[in-house]
């Protein structure tokens, strides 16, 4: 499903978050909203998800105009920093939460519920730890598990944010070619946010870098490295030598 | 094995001795201010045998009293229950102007003394007060009478349940009522499944609190109550007035079932306790959505 | 269940100070007894508590039909609020007092400190236990008893400051209210002697085993009296005030004056009072009038803030 968003603002309070925000995402790509902490990289990806709104602008999700409609109607997976997974529910009743809640005319019955709950589990080799309690989960696990919870809905459009920040470094190498793997293999278009360049680039099909509201530039990682579109980009993405040579110009 | 020990002595780095003393400072402290107390309820309450006990508890105005103190806790828990989730999801799931005004209102019972509470009842709803004439010429009886008793019951026990309930629902954020929402649960999905099981023990423990103060609520009811005896009477009430007429033994009697009330719901919060360190049962967050849906 | 001849309500409410359960416990079953004989069924329903915060509960509302205190000012409370009548003193026999009481002493069995009169509780050494005057009616009372009783000879009001002044101190500590100083005296057993109510001994015997202490009355006395008032608001609005009337005219009858007396409550009954003549024990009474002009002007004069009380007692001043 394509994302496209037209001038989107928004403001807390009187502080502008975002500005005029246009961006464009095509289906099946996976898309790292990249920028320093505070850029309003996580706020846009709410804004996509519902869970907040714009001031002004339009967001259309798969060219039908989503201004307005509510989260719950959106189908979007979305994937938590923090993963918020239901503390007082097993691995199993996590995933299988979103199938549960659905009207009862679309509802599953209980047996299907549970082979796709196995299959989900499967996909992102949790198998066996079906009765485990969020609690008794690693890092690692719970961002698995979360992941698992938002694919059950067969979203149109997976959001993950800053999937990787609460991981140590091994875990976030594997977890990084993982979610690669994954997006290939369900091919339903991702939306990362990371402040983590080398995250944005090693994973990313293209890169929207944002700073102070703006988006500063969208493209491959290559074009953002070899054509930076102002100094800001390059003095970002560059190395300390280049990041001088900006400096110079 | 026998190194175990040693490690466990080194682990604590206090003396053997300070450490008993420490533990028989809080041991006689207990003793003294809370269980011997209560030993003399009960040996006050048996003085003049087991007859005159029974003989004090089935007495038509204490069994008035019972009743009367029992219905005002059994309808202003539940209120208070509704109310304090109310607040508390208001409180710590929205943003919403005059928030900080709300939370220092849902405190206010705290720090307002009872009598005074009580009184301020009188001001409005006595016969000299704001609504009095209003009350008095359509023949409403609010205060001196059950519904006063019970309003000034809900006014002291409104705290107890928010006051729980908060300070959990601020620790735990609305992360997961958001990844809900992004499921496709709507509000009453939303608060069934995932908001009410969070906070259930805590409403437990707030709801045990907020009994335990209606049945023992002795200042502000005693302002409302007129003290008619079989009528408006509540247990603590009765204590005093038996006290005050020099029948200790009976007074001490119905103390002590009011002692054995609070025993009970001691014991209620401490089996709740050990069943919330427990591993807890999967099957009971599908039921509760199951009585939702 | 109604019956026919029966028209009006069937319940009174008697508000009523807090030691007064067992006379009128007694005294409502006489009376509901009488009444059920003429065909009527009635209820009577009791409040109890301090008389003069049972006065302001029926001035804020309390619906009671008829207030039995054992304070004039608290009737005279609701008098200026229109609740009762201005003249309640007038609607009832011997102005509206149905019932008396004195002020006496308790001393421990034996009287081992040989206490007659008022002139010993004032003897170096001697403990008195007695209610603040600031707290409780009683306290008021014992006070002006003793004032009283040095005016009553005779004595100016100087020589009454001078002995209420040596009086007060010998009492170790002020209890709160009555029921605080019986318990100071008779179970933390402080003091040698006790003043109080007549009609408390009674049962102050029974709670705590009789003989343990013994009554001792002095020459003279402060009369208490125990006024009765129709609620008139009350009564207007519920149509009992024929009830309430013939409910308080009870308490003057032969066989209301009887039941006051078996719970030592003083009848104003001359026959009756001589009935009970080892339990009401003849000694000389004034009253509040003769020597204070009105229980408010006592008030005024020496319970007050600064008035006369304040000046004479410094709590914790060594004795």
């Amino acid at each position: 499903m394509s994302i496209h968003t037209r001038h989107l603002d928004k403001r807390f309070g009187a502080v502008p978050v975002l500005e005029d925000i246009n961006l464009d995402i095509a289906s099946g790509e996976l898309v790292a909203l990249l920028g320093p902490s505070g850029c309003g990289k996580t706020t846009l990806l709410r804004i996509i998800a519902g869970l907040e709104t714009a001031d002004r602008g339009e967001l259309y999700l798969a060219g039908v105009d989503a201004s307005d409609t509510p989260a719950r109607e959106r189908q979007v997976g979305f994937v938590f920093q923090h993963y918020a997974l239901f503390r007082h529910m097993s691995v199993a009743e996590n995933v299988a939460f979103g199938l549960r809640v659905r009207p009862r005319a679309r509802r599953l019955d209980e047996r299907t519920i549970r082979t796709r709950v196995a299959e989900l589990l499967e996909r992102v080799q949790l198998q066996g730890l079906e009765d485990r309690y969020p609690a008794q989960l690693s890092g690692g696990q719970r961002q698995r598990v979360a992941l698992a919870r938002a694919l059950a809905i067969e979203p149109r459009v997976l959001l993950l944010d800053e999937p990787f920040g609460a991981l140590d470094a091994n875990v976030r190498k594997d977890l990084r070619r993982w979610i690669r793997s994954l997006h290939e293999a369900i091919d339903v278009t991702t939306v990362l946010v990371t402040h983590d360049q080398e995250e944005a680039v090693d994973i990313a099909d293209r890169i929207v870098l944002m700073n102070a509201g703006r988006i500063e530039q969208t493209d491959t990682p290559e074009a953002l490295r070899m054509q930076p579109a102002t100094p800001f980009v390059a003095q970002f993405l560059g190395a300390p030598a280049q990041g001088a040579s900006v400096a110079a110009c | 094995m026998p190194a175990h020990p040693r490690h466990r002595r080194v682990a604590t780095t206090e003396p053997a001795w300070l450490r008993r003393l420490l533990i028989g400072l809080a041991i006689g402290f207990v003793g003294l201010v809370l269980v011997l107390p209560l030993v003399a309820v009960f040996t006050e309450a048996l003085r003049k045998g087991i007859d005159a006990y029974w003989a004090a508890l089935v007495e038509p105005e204490a069994r008035a009293a019972l009743w009367l103190t029992l219905g005002v806790a059994l309808f202003c828990v539940p209120l208070n229950l509704i109310f304090g989730i109310a607040a508390a999801w208001a409180v710590t799931k929205h943003e919403f102007p005059g928030k900080a005004a709300l939370i220092t209102l849902i405190e206010l019972p705290f720090s307002v003394s009872p009598v005074v509470a009580g009184l301020i009842y009188v001001l409005v709803f006595g016969a000299q007060g704001l609504l009095g004439p209003w009350l008095v010429a359509r023949d409403v009886q609010i205060v001196f009478a059950l519904p006063g008793i019970v309003l000034v019951t809900l006014f002291v026990t409104s705290p107890f349940i928010a006051r729980e309930l908060i300070p959990l629902m601020q620790a735990q954020g609305t992360e997961e009522e958001q990844a809900a929402l992004t499921l496709g649960a709507n509000g009453w999905q939303i608060f069934w499944r995932v908001t009410l099981p969070n906070i259930r023990w805590a409403l437990l423990y707030g709801a045990i609190l907020c009994n335990a103060r209606a049945m023992g609520e002795f200042g502000a009811v005693s302002v409302v109550s007129g003290h008619i005896r079989g009528q408006t009477n509540t247990l603590p009430l009765h204590v005093e007035l038996l006290y005050n007429e020099y029948q200790s033994a009976a007074a001490f009697a119905v103390a002590s079932l009011l002692a054995l009330l609070a025993l009970f719901t001691l014991i209620v919060k401490h089996l709740a306790e050990r069943l919330q360190v427990r591993p807890r049962a999967p099957a009971t967050a599908p039921n509760i959505g199951g009585i939702a849906a | 269940m109604r019956l026919a001849a029966q028209s009006g309500p069937d319940s009174l409410l008697n508000v009523s100070y807090d030691v007064s359960r067992e006379f009128f416990r007694d005294l409502n079953a006489a009376f509901v007894t009488r009444e059920r004989s003429a065909g009527r069924m009635l209820r009577i329903e009791q409040s109890h508590g301090g008389s003069s915060a049972q006065a302001r509960a029926v001035a804020d509302g309390l619906a009671a039909d008829v207030v039995t205190f054992n304070t004039t000012t608290d009737v005279d409370f609701l008098a200026e609020r229109g609740v009762v009548a201005r003249d309640w003193r007038q609607r009832f026999p011997l102005g509206a007092v149905p019932t008396t009481s004195t002020m006496l002493f308790l001393v421990r069995r034996g009287n081992p400190r040989g206490i007659r009169d008022w002139a010993d509780l004032a003897k170096p050494g001697v403990q008195v236990i007695v209610v603040n005057p600031k707290t409780g009616g009683n306290g008021r009372m014992a006070y002006l008893a003793a004032w009283g009783a040095v005016r009553d000879r005779g004595g100016s009001d100087a020589d009454a400051l001078d002995f209420v002044t040596r009086l007060y101190r010998n009492v170790p500590v002020l209890a709160r209210g009555g029921r605080d100083a019986t318990g100071a005296f008779l179970q933390r057993n402080i003091g040698d002697v006790l003043i109080t109510f007549e009609c408390e001994v009674i049962s102050v015997d029974r709670e705590f085993g009789s003989g343990r202490v013994d009554a001792i009355h002095p020459s003279a006395s402060l009369l208490t009296e125990n006024p009765v008032a129709v609620v008139e608001r009350t009564v207007a609005r519920r149509g009992s005030a024929e009830l309430a009337r013939s409910y308080l005219n009870f308490l003057y009858t032969p066989e209301g004056q009887e039941i006051a007396a078996r719970h030592g409550i003083r009848p104003r009954s001359e026959a009756v009072l001589r009935r009970y003549a080892n339990v009401f024990r003849p000694l000389k009474l004034f009253t509040v009038e003769q020597h204070f002009g009105s229980l408010a002007e006592a008030q005024r004069v020496h319970f007050n803030d600064g008035g006369t009380f304040d000046r004479i007692y410094t709590p914790g001043k060594p004795a």
